[in-house]
């Protein structure tokens, strides 16, 4: 039993070992798609020469954390208390890269932040709305109107 | 020295316009807003109100961004005094006898002290890049390919080093970032380079939605959601005037504090956080009484504070000669003016002598401006550090938005924020660095430029760049500091790169 908790142990993944793998798999994963792009010569290097260069330092860097990783922090260290709230922010945010040329700002803004405030955040009703509707209009009218900065205004004008 | 002087009334002839003015007096409201609230550092800062500049001219949006600029290093110092708490990691160290200080009811000497100490180190600073920039950008026309390269990467090991944490994790980090950098169009074969036909990426990976998704969005994702136990101590305004004996004691730490500032500066890496320790560390070792230090010492305030402000305009000391940024914030100061038309650089003062002096003479009126404005509206500072951070980070999510939309108009840009903002929650979670990947994405056109340049004119011969003595002078010095990252290997010692990284963890 104890020899089987002691190798376990021993298989403990580490942050900096998983991440030290992450980097060797996204150095080769460079090498592997820079083979379209020319490598040139010495004297007159290609546009995939010094991509490669850079690919073949991050897999040594990315195996030396692996190497050397094992006194690191342990990956089920890593507190993710915060994830629920993390993926509403990240989803806003996808939202926003989806449709806000096609619905507009002030639309996409109104449903974002009502959700932030209103959904994730609890917050009263009254003030959900007054934030929301302040700051979509609000910051429209200063960044669009008073700054000149065009924001998009969807299929509607709006 | 005629010609500086001369330079200088040019400069503050461009600033004295009641438009120039207002700019540098919002610059610095802005900036202090931006350095008190926790979690928006200067960083994210001026990346989000970068878009408010677009309609300015020139000097004007530079005026208005170096106000953010030391605004917001400035309004660190307000929470590190009143809720030991950082607004941002360079005021560290005035947590620890500033808020002991407010503990015993002297918050305003502690704040004044502060605010003197930022005005003193930021004039006096503001001399030191005048006389310094001009000859250093002269000397750096002589620089060739090989030169500007071997500088390049000497500037990113020594900020690797500089930076705290793991080293390999810190080039590890350059090196992605460099990658990232190599996205788009390749410059001298026209190839497109990773962009999976995607047309928008053909201009490469812009800095904005990459400082601000790593710095912003990262910062939103790992502390939305955290429970809210905030204690402001109020501070008593009446009592804002220290005493004459705090005067007396405070005078000689902010002047070593603005020189060891300035000089740590020029430096790349965290270079105003570790000119913070510096200077603490000194005022405790002189100090006739080292005991005071962490019961409310007026000199563990005035010294990293005239530091910390000294360090943040000797940054531009490199950036505005060089064209070289030395940290994530001046490379975000670079992206904003590229965007204005401006390319820092040897050629820069020569060329726009209205705009790099009336930057200069910006820079002495938002000191003042810093120091008038700031204690009156103190009060303002500490109510808004009441504003629940459940209000405040969908405020500054909208801002993120706002701000990389608006520099190309392109949601592709928000994309990237968001994919960056992710990788930048993970890079956290895994002991990384984000600073060092800045870097890497801004100086991967020049590094690479600069790199294939070379090898084209030596015919392919690698020993070019040991043979010009500038370049082979830059290379010793990485080489200098990649032997001093090992020595952990060999000694067992707490140094201070492993304080540096517990302090930028607590802020």
């Amino acid at each position: 039993m104890g020899a089987v908790s002691e190798k376990r142990e021993g298989y403990n993944m580490t942050i900096d070992r998983l991440s030290g793998a992450f980097l060797v798999l996204l150095g080769l994963f460079v090498v592997w798609e820079r083979r379209v792009l020319p490598l040139g010569t010495t004297s007159h290097p290609g546009p995939g020469y010094v991509p490669l260069l850079l690919a073949i330092l991050l897999i040594i860097f990315g195996a030396i954390l692996i190497v050397r990783g094992k006194g690191a922090r342990p990956l089920r260290s890593v507190s993710w208390s915060e994830a629920p709230h993390a993926v509403a922010i990240l989803g806003c945010c996808i939202f926003v890269t989806l449709f806000m040329e096609t619905i507009g700002y002030r639309l996409t803004l109104l449903v974002v932040l009502g959700f932030l405030f209103g959904v994730m955040e609890r917050i009263k009703l009254w003030l959900t709305l007054a934030l929301t509707v302040g700051f979509a209009f609000g910051s429209f009218w200063l960044f669009d109107t008073l700054l000149r900065v065009p924001l998009p205004r969807g299929g509607w004008g709006f | 020295m005629e010609a500086t002087f001369h330079n200088l009334i040019l400069g503050f002839s461009t600033v004295f316009t009641p438009a120039n003015i207002l700019y540098s007096l919002v610059g610095c409201l802005i900036g202090t807003m931006v350095g008190v609230l926790p979690g928006v550092g200067p960083l994210a800062g001026i990346s989000m109100l970068l878009p408010t500049t677009f309609g300015l001219d020139t000097t004007s949006a530079i005026i208005l961004l170096a106000g953010i600029y030391y605004g917001a290093m400035y309004g660190g110092s307000t929470t590190s005094i009143l809720m030991r708490i950082p607004g941002e990691a360079a005021s560290v160290m005035t947590c620890i006898d500033g808020y002991a200080m407010a503990r015993k009811g002297r918050a305003g000497p502690a704040l004044a002290i502060a605010a003197i100490g930022s005005y003193i180190a930021g004039t006096l600073s503001v001399v030191g890049l005048m006389f310094l920039a001009p000859p250093l950008a002269k000397f750096a026309l002589g620089f060739g390919p090989p030169e500007y390269f071997c500088l390049l990467v000497c500037g990113l090991v020594v900020l690797s080093y500089m930076t705290g944490g793991s080293i390999v994790k810190n080039l590890a980090m350059i090196v992605f970032g460099l990658m990232v950098g190599m996205i788009g169009i390749d410059q001298m074969s026209g190839y497109f380079r990773f962009s999976y036909g995607i047309v928008a990426l053909g201009d490469g990976v812009g800095l904005v939605p990459v400082a601000v998704g790593l710095f912003g969005i990262s910062e939103i994702l790992v502390t939305a959601g955290s429970p809210e136990i905030r204690e402001v101590l109020k501070p008593r305004l009446r009592d804002l005037i220290p005493s004459k004996q705090e005067f007396k004691d405070s005078i000689a730490p902010i002047g070593r504090g603005t020189v060891l500032g300035f000089l740590i500066g020029i430096i790349p890496g965290s270079a105003h956080i570790i000119s913070t320790f510096v200077s603490y560390a000194v005022e405790r070792r002189i100090s006739k009484h080292p005991e005071r230090f962490g019961q409310g010492a007026i000199e563990g305030v005035a010294g990293p504070e005239a530091a910390n402000n000294a360090a943040s305009e000797g940054a531009l000391v490199p950036l505005l000669a060089l064209g070289v940024p030395t940290g994530p914030v001046p490379a975000v100061l670079l992206a904003a003016l590229m965007v204005h038309g401006i390319t820092p650089g040897p050629l820069f003062i020569q060329e726009q002598p209205v705009v790099f002096w009336g930057l200069i003479a910006s820079m002495y009126v938002g000191n003042m401006v810093l120091l008038l404005l700031n204690l009156p509206m103190v009060g303002l500072f500490v109510n808004l550090l009441r504003v629940p951070y459940r209000i405040l980070y969908p405020t500054i999510l909208l801002f993120c938005v706002l701000g990389v939309y608006a520099v190309n108009s392109s949601l592709v840009d928000v994309g990237i924020m968001s994919i960056m903002g992710v990788l930048g929650y993970l890079l956290r979670k895994m002991d990384f660095e984000t600073a060092p990947m800045v870097l890497g994405v801004v100086l991967a056109p020049i590094i690479e430029f600069s790199f294939r340049q070379s090898l084209a004119m030596s015919a392919g011969d690698y020993s070019i760049f040991i043979q010009r003595p500038i370049a082979a002078f830059f290379l010793v010095i990485a080489l200098i500091m990649i032997l001093l990252s090992l020595k952990p290997l060999f000694i067992k010692k707490r140094d201070w790169r492993e304080r540096l990284t517990e302090a930028q963890k607590d802020a």
